[in-house]
């Protein structure tokens, strides 16, 4: 088996890592990982690959030597095909800053029930008084973000490029009492937005009506 | 056992966005092997001290490519008989000094027209200054053994010995791969290709993994020292840079994300200190550089971007 497999593994190596290029792309992985502009690269990048594999199997050159750091690599994308990443969003969440980076500006204002947990986010910051807020209807969804001085809040993560900058953001709720929010739980909540009073300030709270557990979005991360 | 799904998560997520990147620079090596397989016009290229560099970073324009992606061409230079100096250069400019980085530093700074000058004055500035500090040292302990070897073979006999070819004629047994004058057919030039696609991509998942596991586990604030102090915010980033060790393709995104929160001076030390050393580079450049050079290009460009950044905070803050 040995020889057999010294011959062919450089191609199948090559095929594991085009095939992890590509199924990532075709599935919504890179959704998880990658701003979108970079999707159609890596796509590409996984057919490039496996071309090459295909024409190198049908050359048949033989390896003269059994590479270990290629086989180990082949083992590795197989690793990756099988094993999707699934990401702690509070793990996330806790270790980074919670800014939304460069002043705020909104182009353009939805009415209230059509704004997402982002929209808001941003509104509260450019615009920050609560009593403009209080009563308006809120349809949101988001996970729940612990917070190391307080109750969670309902958050999400925004992605300039990749993972590796993903910036929390939250909006406190008043949760209803008997409710406990698991980290990492994915929430839909409707209701409405009212006002608390904390240390003193007065901050735009989520007042729900109706909390609903939902699996995780297929586009979790916002841009 | 959520801290290590986030490490994993993250490993893909760098490694994702890095292999497109290899495989460009692997392809455009291999082309150029296809194209003008003895590497003569490499002899050509200027090797005095300032020029050489210049050429080597103008190179970028045409091979376009972030610095995942520019170490097998930097190596195929190398290899060709390319002047030092052209070759460094271009391993320490290129990844910024391309179109596709520059349109990004654009696409994610439009209101900023000093960093679209700015970053690339400071990539060429650090890439000359390496260039020179590096070029103190014989090629001997400079380069990769297996590298200096297939460069010795392409170097004119009036610059190199037969003792210090080791092709067989004197000293030891011959290297195996001597070059081939002649055009080789494209299936060869694949097959080396997708051999050293899958070497830095062996080395590539090593830098992933460690970056992914070093910023899971290191607070993203301790990297980020918010506020006006001019010296630590700029170290801090540096920090940020070497440990993120996302491509300069899409690190000025990444960016974006706290320029608000920092000093000019160290923007743009975290995107010019990226591109040269990070945590995923340090495979990579195993293939070029022997680990005592490494050593001395990431401690010089310490020092140069640290004071890029101190230069920069006394200009603009």
């Amino acid at each position: 088996m040995g020889e057999s497999l010294a011959a062919l593994i450089r191609p199948l190596a090559l095929a594991l890592w085009g095939a992890v290029l590509l199924v990532s792309t075709l599935t919504s992985r890179l959704e998880l990982l990658l701003r979108g502009v970079f999707h159609p690269l890596v796509g590409l990048s996984g057919v490039v690959l496996l071309a090459i594999a295909l024409q190198q199997a049908l050359q048949g050159r033989r390896e003269r030597h059994w590479n270990r750091s290629w086989a180990l690599s082949g083992l590795l994308a197989i690793a990756v095909l099988l094993l999707p990443p699934n990401p702690s969003f509070s793990d996330l969440a806790s270790n980074r800053n919670s800014d939304l980076g460069s002043d705020v500006e909104l182009d353009f204002l939805l009415p209230p029930g059509q704004r997402s947990l982002t929209d808001w986010v941003r509104l509260l910051r450019s615009q920050p008084d609560p009593q403009l807020y209080n009563g308006d209807p809120v349809r949101i969804s988001g996970f729940v973000l612990t917070q190391p001085d307080g109750p969670p809040q309902l958050g999400r993560l925004l992605v300039r490029c990749c993972l590796a900058d993903a910036t929390p953001i939250g909006l406190p709720v008043r949760w209803p009492s008997g409710f406990s929010a698991q980290p990492d739980q994915w929430l839909a909540i409707e209701g409405r937005m009212g006002v608390d009073n904390v240390a003193g300030q007065q901050r735009s709270v989520v007042l729900p009506e109706r909390i609903r557990t939902i699996p995780r979005p297929a586009k979790p991360l916002e841009p | 056992m959520s801290r290590l799904a986030t490490i994993w998560a993250i490993f893909q997520g760098l490694l994702l966005e890095a292999l497109p990147f290899l495989l460009i620079g692997v392809l455009i090596a291999g082309l150029a092997r296809w194209i003008a397989p003895g590497g003569r016009w490499l002899q050509r290229l200027p090797s005095q001290p300032l020029l050489a560099p210049l050429t080597g970073a103008a190179l970028g324009f045409a091979l376009p490519a972030c610095e995942c992606g520019n170490v097998p061409v930097a190596r195929r230079l190398l290899a060709g008989g390319a002047p030092l100096g052209s070759a460094l250069g271009f391993l320490f400019a290129a990844p910024v000094l391309n179109p596709i980085v520059l349109a990004s530093t654009w696409a994610a700074f439009p209101d900023q027209p000093w960093l679209l000058a700015a970053r690339p004055t400071a990539a060429l500035l650090l890439a000359l200054a390496l260039s020179a500090l590096l070029q103190q040292w014989p090629e001997v302990q400079l380069l990769e053994p297996a590298l200096l070897e297939e460069r010795r073979l392409s170097q004119p006999l009036a610059e190199v010995g037969l003792l210090e070819r080791r092709s067989g004629l004197v000293g030891a047994a011959p290297v195996t791969a001597p070059p081939t004058p002649e055009r080789p057919n494209l299936a060869t030039v694949l097959e080396h290709s997708s051999r050293e696609f899958l070497d830095l991509a062996g080395l590539l998942v090593l830098g992933s993994a460690l970056a992914a596991v070093v910023q899971t586990l290191l607070p993203r604030t301790w990297l980020l020292a918010v506020g006006g102090a001019p010296t630590i915010s700029v170290l801090s980033l540096m920090l940020m840079a070497v440990v993120v060790s996302v491509c300069s393709s899409v690190d000025a995104f990444l960016a974006l994300g706290f320029a608000a929160q920092i000093t000019p001076g160290a923007l743009l030390a975290f995107l010019v200190l990226g591109p040269v050393v990070d945590l995923k580079l340090l495979g990579l450049f195993g293939v070029v550089l022997k680990p005592r050079a490494i050593a001395l290009t990431a401690a010089g460009a310490c020092v140069v971007v640290l004071l890029i950044g101190q230069w920069v905070n006394l200009w603009l803050l």
